[in-house]
């Protein structure tokens, strides 16, 4: 006669699940080795800084390290917040991204609708070529270009001087420089921008236009009945990411265009911290306005993502 | 209502590649008609080329008289269902049938009435503030149906509309279909390569092969006088037999047989000493006879009960093999050796050069 051994599920519930990690982990060890680098970089770049974003609460002296650095509290969100640059770095940031979010977050997506309705594939392949190549050019390459375009003798003052208009340092008037900073980033992200949205218009079901085309709609119709409406999801999605960057700009570009002269208009949220954080290696200061850009960063995201919800059932989340 | 004349119409792609060649069809009006075919045999295109969604490279089409050719899909008073039932997504079937009588800027009163007797007809009332993605296969069938049904056009085209249905709904949505037709009379031209859709539905089917016409016909004469070979195989369920045979001595002579026939069954066919002819012959019209008494002998080697019937697959011979339909349940095995007895009088014969039907030639 046999007895049955008794089972212990609590034992061997952990055992079954370690044995599942692990065969799936050997079954599919190619893909986890892909995924290593791209999880290696966010533990790294991105969640390990996040512990040391403690910094923002304590005065820190890197001689004596993190754990040995006094703790102040909020005393530097305070000192931000009153600041003399608190309100013109608010506005600036807000105002570039607002800009942007006008004029550079519709770009590709009108660009989009644009080449679709190209019938020369040959045509296409040259404006998306044309628009795709100032992404890959290098930010300070970019900056150097304009630069020199945008001088008192450049080509910009040429063609202004030619129209009868007067020449002068456009990168030295702050009046200018939102516009050139928005222009700039379209010029140079509106073609590879447009890519995801090309792609979306490419998933729209064919079908529906010809069924669109029997129901009598015309080519206007079509686009506002069945192109716009198939793009919806993605304009969201992207505008939900967009939403959440708002307070942000990325800082390499203005670092490289302005000058003390467009403070005024041009000195955002980064590159205060730059020059507070590293130049004057003030770094508890930068690492509060650090946080405190990212926590209204993160703010704006569920914000967005749930407005979009509600208006238009889509949403990231 | 209205009539549908093709005239020589052929598909021509840049490529060279000729997709319909000479299609001459007069379709009457309130006819149903089914375009029906393998895969690539150029039905869709020809469907395509009436609504307007392809361009007609050569001959005439004419829509209740009216030559309609370079006429766009909306001036030729057309409505189409789709194979993907082509509803727009981000609207409720209430705006999805609504949507072209408000781009005909129809006034909103007539705009819902029609949308109501639609779904009124089509069982569509409960589903009206249904988003197209919340409706089953079945249902948005329905909706793509009612969107041609309200705009009361002068043709309706339905392109393979039942393929993405499963076997049981496909149907019940087959019958809702021809009532539909009878209930409101339209012309309709109906695409599929299903061949019970088209014996089942149409008045008339119009079989097509690498963009020709083969045969078009009613049903039955399409079922009972295949006009070629491939019309013959194309048409029924289970398919036609094919036994490849000799004309001799009053008979037929193939690798594995000899089929007596008489003169009376041969009367009707233009046949000469020694041609070589394609025998077809229709699972139903093979009986199973006792030992000796039948024309045609080989092994049973599949077995199919169905129930009411059964279907038999017979090796002929070393090459051939034979489907034969016997009515009722048969206590038989595969592997048992079977005689079959042959309906001469249902023989198709078909010359195996041209596989033209030599029944049909000699009328």
């Amino acid at each position: 006669m046999t007895m049955a051994t008794p089972s212990r599920p609590d034992a061997a519930a952990p055992l079954a699940l370690r044995a599942r990690v692990c065969a799936e982990l050997v079954r599919h060890r190619l893909v986890y080795l892909m995924l290593a680098p791209v999880v290696a970089y966010f533990l790294v770049f991105q969640y390990a800084p996040m512990i040391a974003a403690v910094i923002a609460f304590k005065d820190y002296n890197p001689a004596v390290g993190i754990a040995a650095s006094p703790w102040v509290g909020f005393d530097w969100f305070r000192q931000f917040f009153d600041g003399l640059f608190f309100n013109r770095l608010i506005w600036n940031t807000l105002l570039i991204n607002l800009y942007d979010l006008a004029f550079g977050f519709p770009a590709p997506i009108v660009l989009a609708l644009l080449m679709n309705e190209l019938t020369s594939q040959r045509f296409k392949r040259f404006v998306q070529t044309l628009t795709y190549l100032p992404h890959f050019i290098s930010v300070v390459v970019i900056a150097g270009m304009m630069l020199d375009f945008l001088v008192r003798d450049g080509v910009v003052n040429d063609i202004i001087a030619a129209f009868g208009g007067r020449r002068e340092s456009l990168l030295l008037n702050p009046d200018y420089f939102r516009r050139i900073f928005v222009g700039s980033e379209i010029w140079q992200s509106i073609g590879w921008g447009s890519i995801i949205y090309l792609a979306s218009l490419a998933g729209i079901n064919p079908s529906l236009y010809e069924a669109a085309k029997i129901d009598g709609a015309n080519r206007w119709q079509q686009f506002l009945h069945i192109t716009l409406p198939g793009l919806t999801p993605i304009i969201m999605t992207m505008l939900i990411l967009r939403l959440g960057q708002l307070m942000t700009v990325g800082f390499e570009k203005i670092l490289l265009l302005y000058n003390p002269v467009t403070y005024e208009t041009a000195d955002v949220i980064s590159t205060y911290v730059y020059r507070r954080g590293i130049l004057e290696a003030n770094y508890s200061y930068a690492a509060a306005v650090g946080l405190f850009n990212s926590a209204l960063a993160l703010l704006l995201l569920f914000a967005s993502n749930r407005l979009s919800r509600r208006l238009t059932g889509n949403s990231i989340w | 209502m209205a009539a549908v004349s093709l005239r020589n119409v052929r598909k021509l792609y840049s490529n060279g590649y000729s997709a319909v060649k000479d299609f001459t069809l007069d379709i009457g009006d309130g006819e149903f008609v089914v375009f029906v075919g393998p895969s690539g045999c150029g039905k869709s295109t020809t469907l395509r080329m009436i609504a307007g969604l392809e361009d007609i490279s050569g001959g005439t089409l004419e829509i209740g008289g009216r030559l309609v050719n370079h006429l766009p899909p909306k001036a030729r008073d057309i409505s189409m269902v789709f194979q993907n039932y082509a509803l727009y997504p981000h609207m409720s079937v209430r705006q999805n049938l609504a949507f072209a009588l408000k781009l005909a800027g129809l006034a909103k009163a007539e705009v819902a009435r029609r949308v109501e007797d639609a779904a009124t007809i089509l069982q569509l009332e409960p589903l009206l503030e249904r988003k197209p993605r919340e409706l089953s296969g079945g249902q948005r069938q329905r909706v793509a149906l009612g969107r041609a049904l309200v705009r009361e056009p002068k043709v309706f085209l339905m392109d393979e509309p039942l393929s993405n249905l499963d076997a049981k709904l496909r149907v019940e949505m087959r019958a809702s279909i021809s009532k539909l037709h009878r209930r409101i009379g339209v012309t309709t031209i109906y695409v599929t390569h299903d061949q019970v859709e088209a014996m089942t539905m149409g008045d008339r089917i119009v079989v097509m092969k690498d963009g020709e016409i083969q045969q078009v016909a009613t049903p039955i004469e399409l079922y009972e006088r295949p006009l070629n070979k491939f019309v013959g195989a194309f048409m029924g369920s289970p398919a036609m037999s094919f036994l490849a045979a000799r004309y001799e001595r009053g008979g037929f002579a193939g690798s594995g047989f000899t089929l007596a026939t008489g003169k009376p069954a041969l009367d009707r066919l233009a046949l000469t000493e020694g041609q070589d002819v394609w025998l077809g012959i229709r699972p139903e019209s093979l009986r199973i006879a006792s030992e000796g008494a039948g024309n045609l002998r080989g092994i049973a080697d599949v077995v199919e009960p169905l129930g009411a019937e059964t279907i038999i697959g017979v090796a002929i011979g070393a090459d051939d093999r034979l489907v034969a339909r016997i009515g009722g349940h048969l206590d038989l095995r595969a592997g048992t050796p079977i005689e079959l007895s042959l309906d001469a009088t249902k023989l198709h014969v078909f010359d195996r050069t041209s596989e033209r039907n030599l029944g049909l030639d000699c009328r």
